[in-house]
């Protein structure tokens, strides 16, 4: 049963949305569980607090990006299938930096502003709210920046190809750097004052 | 907890350790033969001249015409629209990146069939996809779009169709001096549905 | 004084959230060739609105009458159901962990409308930012990152960069 499933045709396309939900309950679940739903508690990698969001991410990263070149190897995952999100030079680093400014200011990314809301936090509510400001705001705006937006596009191009190495060294090199970060966090975190929240 | 922590990060190293000794190209893994040989054996991988004509007309934007001639052929004429990747270039990493490319049809054409089938069964096995070759390359497009031959008075509708068609497409790639009003139909002129009267004059042979 | 598991201060271990995750992350991308993602459904919510408020509007719009489609709304669409399904989630761990509660979260520092404010501004930059880089930290930045994708890779680089930059400035919101 070679994936990825439902482009391999192995599943019929009725379940789509049904393995949505499911499998945004788990992404929810463990994204709540972990602590995502505290704004605060999200700000503490910034201000070294509270690393968490580096480590469920890092973590998050390796195992499956560990798991996908395993499951290509073994045959039982083409991994040429799988999408990779094309990558437009401009928009993507200019859209990186305005999200960085939105995530200062209201401590929260969309994904973990709805485990907020499913949880009370009105801060996230009003967080989400502004999404949809932004995204509307952004729609009337997009004439403006059309054709920035679509400029410099260099396809599904690869973290490893763009700076001219293998994939295999680079996956090695990613773990063991998340490793170092995980470690310099931990001896950030004794050394700067505890925040309450 | 620390150590913990310690033997989780020398998993994690190791599962890295192993990623390096992987194979490095995700597509080392070739077509079996089993599966190169119905695939050559499948008709619906050849695409005819008409279609091909059709679609370069049309400006489809997911046709990619792929001429595998020699350079110097390439330039003396090539089917208006194709771009030049000679046989013997066919797998090297620049080529790659229009061969890979899983929203285009590519579509391979030589003088006639010989080198763009070889094109064909290399990038197959090499695992690329959506590929095809144009059936009769460049001899049989030019003898049926440049040169079309104006069907006789008993021939159906539809051989009159196409001529026109072809003749269109031609002034639309060369615009020869004719003028070749597009067609949705046949001319008006009655084709044979009526019984001839079996003896006249059916003029010269038997 | 024991802590109690369901009083709302317990969080499972950051690794074994992140081993989790990664395992939710690749099982999508096993099953439906394609990562997670949030800032997606937000997207066609509102094209969803619009198109409801201003039809004409929307067709004409360049951003909008890309996500229109004749046959059926842009709400019916794999990550609508997704993100109904991460706050389902979300709500069964809050229940588990004892963490309902409606409430303004914000550092003592400032006043509870400055948090509010700041919420507002904050989701309206990532509203435009998401669009502009195609994917907020769950679609771009984590997904990508695990199918090494340049763009996800670049666009989770930008993010947290500028974050700890504006974090800095910003710093009263916080601590």
């Amino acid at each position: 049963m070679t994936g990825p499933l439902i482009p391999m045709e192995m599943i019929p396309d009725a379940w789509n949305n049904v393995i949505a939900v499911l499998l945004g309950m788990a992404f929810g679940f463990v994204l709540e569980a972990s602590g995502f739903s505290s704004s605060r508690k999200i700000m503490g990698t910034f201000f070294g607090y509270d690393f968490v969001v580096l480590r469920v991410f890092f973590t998050a990263a390796i195992t499956s990006m560990s798991l996908i070149i395993y499951f290509d190897y073994m045959g039982w995952l083409d991994a040429s299938m799988l999408y990779i999100n094309p990558y437009y030079v401009t928009s993507a680093i200019i859209g990186g930096l305005v999200m960085g400014v939105g995530f200062a200011l209201g401590g929260f990314c969309p994904g973990t502003s709805f485990c907020g809301i499913a949880i009370g936090k009105i801060d996230a509510m009003f967080f989400t709210a502004g999404l949809f400001l932004g995204i509307f705001i952004f729609s009337e705006m997009y004439p403006l920046i059309e054709t920035m937006y679509n400029s410099k596009n260099l396809g599904g191009i690869k973290i490893y190809e763009m700076m001219g190495m293998g994939r295999n060294i680079f996956a090695f090199l990613l773990i063991v750097v998340a490793i170092a970060m995980f470690y310099i966090a931990g001896y950030v975190e004794k050394k700067v004052n505890k925040v309450e929240y | 907890m620390n150590k913990r922590y310690l033997i989780l990060a020398i998993i994690a190293v190791a599962i890295g350790a192993g990623i390096l000794l992987l194979p490095e190209n995700p597509r080392d893994r070739e077509l079996s033969p089993a599966d190169l040989l119905n695939a050559i054996d499948d008709p619906s991988r050849f695409l005819s001249t008409d279609l091909i004509t059709d679609r370069l007309v049309k400006k489809d934007p997911s046709l990619l015409l792929i001429d595998v001639r020699p350079e110097a052929q390439f330039k003396m004429f090539a089917i208006p629209g194709a771009i030049n990747i000679p046989l013997d270039s066919l797998l090297t990493p620049s080529s790659q990146a229009a061969l890979e490319n899983k929203e285009l049809d590519k579509v391979f054409y030589s003088n006639s069939d010989v080198m763009a089938d070889q094109a064909w069964i290399s990038a197959k096995r090499a695992g690329f996809e959506a590929i095809f070759v144009m059936k009769g390359g460049v001899n049989t497009w030019f003898n049926t779009i440049v040169n079309a031959a104006e069907p006789s008075e008993t021939e159906p509708s539809q051989a009159f169709a196409l001529y026109h068609f072809r003749k269109g497409a031609c002034q639309y790639f060369f615009g020869t001096g004719e003028t070749a009003a597009p067609v949705t139909e046949a001319p008006k002129k009655p084709v044979s549905l009526t019984p001839r009267p079996v003896q006249s004059s059916s003029g010269g042979g038997c | 004084m024991e802590k109690n598991r369901r009083d709302g201060s317990f969080y499972i271990n950051p690794y074994l959230g992140g081993v989790l995750l990664g395992l939710v992350l690749f099982a999508t991308y096993y099953i439906t060739g394609r990562g997670l993602g949030a800032s997606g459904a937000v997207k066609n919510t509102v094209v969803t609105t619009v198109d409801v408020i201003a039809p004409a509007h929307a067709e004409k719009s360049h951003y909008y009458s890309k996500f229109l489609n004749e046959n059926s709304s842009p709400m019916n669409n794999w990550l609508v159901f997704e993100v109904l399904g991460v706050m389902a989630g979300a709500f069964l761990s809050g229940t588990l962990y004892g963490r309902l509660k409606l409430k303004n979260e914000h550092s003592p520092k400032i006043k509870p409308r400055t948090r509010l404010i700041a919420a507002v501004a904050g989701g309206l930059m990532f509203g435009i930012g998401s669009q502009l880089a195609r994917g907020c930290t769950s679609g771009a930045a984590l997904s990508g990152l695990a199918v090494l994708s340049a763009s996800g890779m670049i666009t989770m680089l930008g993010i947290f960069g500028s974050a700890y930059l504006f974090g800095w400035l910003f710093k009263k919101l916080w601590i």
